[in-house]
This record gives C-alpha cells, structure tokens and sequence, in this order.
C-alpha cells in the first residue's frame, strides 16, 4: 500500500496525530490505544491505555521513555491474546524489544496493531521533568527537528545518540517524520494487511513521493551508524579486569538494571535469589584466601551474568542506564558487547520474528574449533 | 576454629582448575583413567553436571571470579549427547562467554573445553597434563587478587 499523508492543520503536528488517533479509536476499528499521554501533573508521559476518546491527548512525539512500553505489552499478552484489537504506539527500540519478548514467549502480537512512530530521541527523566528551555520538551525537539539543527542533542541520553535505528521496523502502520515537512504533513506507511484494514475507512491523503524520505532515511541511518562504530571503538578502552571493576565501582547490587530491562523477564532471577547466600565459614574462607573483599560481593558476577543471558537480544534502549540510581553509563559496556556478540552469531535482535534467538538452535557443522586442540 | 587453608609448600606455582564433567562421558571417562590407574596432576577440581549443556555461564563466571586460574568443561563429542544436543547448545554457549570476556580483555584462554567420551580415560588424564601446564604458563589469575569486584 502507498504511504498515505495527514495534513497538518495549523502547524500543530501533536494536534493532527491526535485527531487521526481520535478517528481510528472512534472507527471502532481498535477497542483501545496504548499512547504516550501525559499525567495530570503534565511533569511526565507515561503510557496509557486508552479506550475514551474524548480523553485522548496523547503526546507521541514526547522525548521520553519511562518504562519499557513493549513489556507493558508483554504484561498483557503473554497469558493470553487481546480478543480484541489494541494500537499501540511504540518506539523503533521498543519495537524491537516487543518482537525479541514474543521469541522468548513472552508476548502474543495477535490483534496487537503495532504503530511506530519515527523517533527523535529521548531525554533522561530529570532533563525532561526540569525542561526550561521555555516549552514544553516536545515542542523543543520537534523545533529542533524542523531546524534540521542538533541543539537537542545535549538532552540526549546517551543510548538514543548512539541509537542503532530510529526508524521503525516490524510496525503496521509508521508514523512519519523524516524527510516530511512537518509544517505541512506527516506521513502515514501502512506496511502490513492488519495495517491497511486498521485505517481503511479513515480519509488520508495519497502522498506525491517519498524518495525524499527514503534518502532522508538513509541519512540518518548512516549517521547514526557512523556515530555507534565510533562509540563503540571509544569504549574499548574498558579493558581488563582491573578497568571493568573500576567502571562498576559505583554499583550498588540493587539489581534494577536488571528490573527495568526489557528483555530480562524471568519471574525470578537467579542473581536475586538465596543461591549466592551461605554459612559464614564460607565467607570467612574467602576472606581468608583473599585478606580482604568488598561487600556486598558478587557484583561483577551479577553483570558479567546478566550480561551472558540477555545480550544477544540487546536493544540498546538504554533503560537499564536511565534505571541506575548510581548513573552508571551502562551503554558504554552494554554496546560494545552487543555489537560483537551479536556479530559473533549473526544475529540482528528485533529484526525478524522469525529469526531464532541463537542461544536455543545449533547447526552440527559450525565452531568446530572449539572442544578441540 | 576454622582450619585456613594451607599455601603450597613448593615454590612453584601449582594451578587450580575446576572442572565441570558431563555425567555421561567425560566424567566416565575420567572414572575410566582413575581406575586405569593413569595418572595425571591433581591441580583439576571435579564437578560431576548431568551435561555440558547445563553448565550456564554463571558457573565459568564464578569460577574465575573467585580465583581459579582455569576453568574446563567435558561433553561428550558431538553427536554423542545422551540429550541429543545438550553439548551443541553448551558449545554456543561458551562461544557466546568467550566472546564477552574478550570484549573486556579477560583472559579466555583460561577456559577450556574438551570432548571426551567414556572410552577416553587416556585423553582425559592427557588433557588434563595439557591444560595444567598451559596453565602455569599463563600465571596464577590475576582476578583472585581483585577484592572489589
């Protein structure tokens, strides 16, 4: 299906996707939305689950990510599938992370009707609630967008500068932003059949091109490669065991990195439970053997672990960074290990639903190097 | 009182190696070596697992965490799995663990892994003198001295 277009009224581009979300709840085509919509307090967005229209005001655009939204999804879907049809408007990260927990069966997509939205990057929650630029962080990021300029970028957390693709895949319908003059419209790319009979009766615009949109796509998915291969060399220089105790001297085992991780989804994680806990003897043994450790002990084990058991599904949403009451820059160890797990498996998290998470299939013909000589 | 342990007697350094055996080769065919009486150093610390597939990265981590200088795992030879692929899934595993501690330049070559079947007591007492000796070339692990991590 051809990309379609809303036109917008006024130069307000929230405004227009809210009219269009308000059409799609009213067409009954979707029983609820799940849409970014700010709290009473109008300090924070967080997801709501919406089946009024007359109270929709959603904020799809807001530079914030409080929670993972696609565990949320998986919170509602992993028992059973929604009998009834749910929009939900997500991140190309969190995207990612939705289609990564449906592998782990975690979440069910069935009637699910996924619509992303172009990302433009969030900030972190302290940026966001003590934003004084003089408006509102939506408003900042989008002006900034339409300059074309980078003053949002100091807001930026460090995840979403270094985002791996800020332009959904995987989604019924996208939401669309660049290479779009958003004085003017916003594009609507409906991709999937569940997508099409979704917004059949809506009235949208047919769209002249979107070679512009393609090339600005290309742009800033070069960009935002260039800058992550940077990163991700800056980084190495974590090196040996000394640095990477070094790194995580300011950990305190709470183990929220671990909580707010999309992709960690054990009811109980083995990091949390009595397992490292023993008879002191066994302590003093070791206290013996070494002279002296810190305490609480086992951080390292616990992230080198955590690590082992997540990374090859890694979107690289950073919340586990944003989630860190000690601000550790987790991304700065999360990404590089990503990058070359992933690379070592071929394995491209959130990509393809169909593609098997490595850790459950084998082939008898590969790593034959290793068990020998 | 709690008895401390000893610090060896001879100047050389002598490794300590945990070793994590499948019940259903390797640990056999270490079985097999001692009964054969073929003898190979003591500096391996056993633990019999059902199969190389459950020895999760948590074990290796642990183990080199807290100070063994080598860390060897035994499954059965490809194919030979008495679970069909427990040793397919334990090799991607370790492939995946390696890969991580090389990102952070921790010495993986402290971490070893062997496909010993039953038959094999030979193997597994000549594996063993490898590794011991590939491991006093390495040195004694560095991270046994870290005390905060």
């Amino acid at each position: 299906m051809e990309p379609k277009i809303l036109k917008v009224k006024n130069g307000d581009v929230t405004k227009t996707i809210n009219e269009f979300l308000k059409e799609l709840l009213n067409s009954g085509k979707v029983h609820s939305l799940l849409v970014p919509q700010a709290v009473p307090s109008k300090k924070m967005v967080f997801p709501v689950l919406i089946s009024d229209s007359n109270q929709l005001n959603a904020d799809v655009f807001a530079p914030l990510l409080p929670a993972s939204t696609a565990r949320i999804i998986s919170k509602m879907t992993k028992f059973q599938a929604t009998k009834e049809p749910i929009g939900v408007v997500l991140r190309s990260c969190q995207i990612r992370a939705l289609v990564e927990l449906v592998k782990l069966n975690q979440a069910n997509l069935e009637n699910i009707i996924i619509i992303g939205v172009d990302c433009l990057g969030t900030f972190s929650i302290d940026s966001f609630v003590n934003f004084s630029e003089g408006k509102t962080p939506t408003e900042f990021i989008l002006e900034a967008f339409k300059e074309k300029g980078n003053s949002s970028d100091k807001y930026l957390r460090s995840a979403c500068c270094v985002c791996k693709d800020p332009i959904p895949t995987n989604a019924d319908i996208t939401i669309g932003v660049y290479g779009v003059d958003l004085d003017k419209e916003v594009l609507i790319d409906v991709a999937t059949k569940a997508g099409e009979k979704v917004i059949e009766d809506l009235k949208l615009d047919d769209t002249k091109s979107v070679k512009e949109r393609e090339k600005s796509i290309k742009t800033i998915r070069e960009e935002k490669t260039k800058k992550r291969t940077e990163f991700v060399k800056e980084k190495r220089s974590i090196n040996g065991i000394a640095a990477l105790s070094e790194f995580f001297d300011k950990c305190i085992n709470c183990h929220n990195c671990m909580t707010v991780c999309p992709i960690c989804y054990c009811k109980e994680c083995l990091y949390d439970s009595s397992v490292f806990d023993a008879e002191a003897y066994k302590f003093l043994r070791k206290a013996d053997r070494k002279g002296l450790f810190k305490m609480p002990n086992d951080s390292l084990l616990f992230h080198l672990g955590k690590m082992n058991h997540m990374i090859l599904s890694c979107v690289e949403c950073g919340l586990c960074e944003q989630g860190c009451p000690s601000n550790i820059p987790l991304m700065d160890v999360f990404i590089p290990a990503a990058e070359n797990a992933q690379k070592e498996f071929d394995y491209h998290p959130g990509k393809d639903p169909e593609e098997k998470i490595p850790m459950i299939v084998y082939r008898e013909d590969e790593y034959l190097e290793v068990g020998e000589k | 009182m709690i008895e401390k342990e000893k610090e060896p007697k001879t100047e050389e350094f002598e490794p300590k190696i945990v070793g994590f055996l499948c019940n259903w080769c390797s640990y056999a065919g270490a079985d097999l070596a001692g009964t054969s009486r073929i003898q190979y150093p003591p500096n391996v610390r056993i633990i019999r697992v059902m199969c190389s597939g459950s020895v999760d990265s948590m074990y290796i981590l642990r183990a080199l965490l807290e100070g063994a200088d080598g860390v060897f795992i035994g499954g059965c030879h490809p194919g030979d799995c008495h679970y069909i692929d427990g040793n397919y899934k334990a090799r991607r595993r370790i492939v995946l663990l390696k890969d991580i501690l090389n990102t952070f330049g921790i010495e993986k070559e402290r971490v070893w892994v062997r496909w010993i079947s039953a038959s094999e007591g030979q193997k597994f007492a000549e594996t063993m003198r490898e590794m011991t000796e590939e491991i006093r070339k390495l040195g004694p692990n560095p991270i046994a001295k870290q005390w905060n991590i």
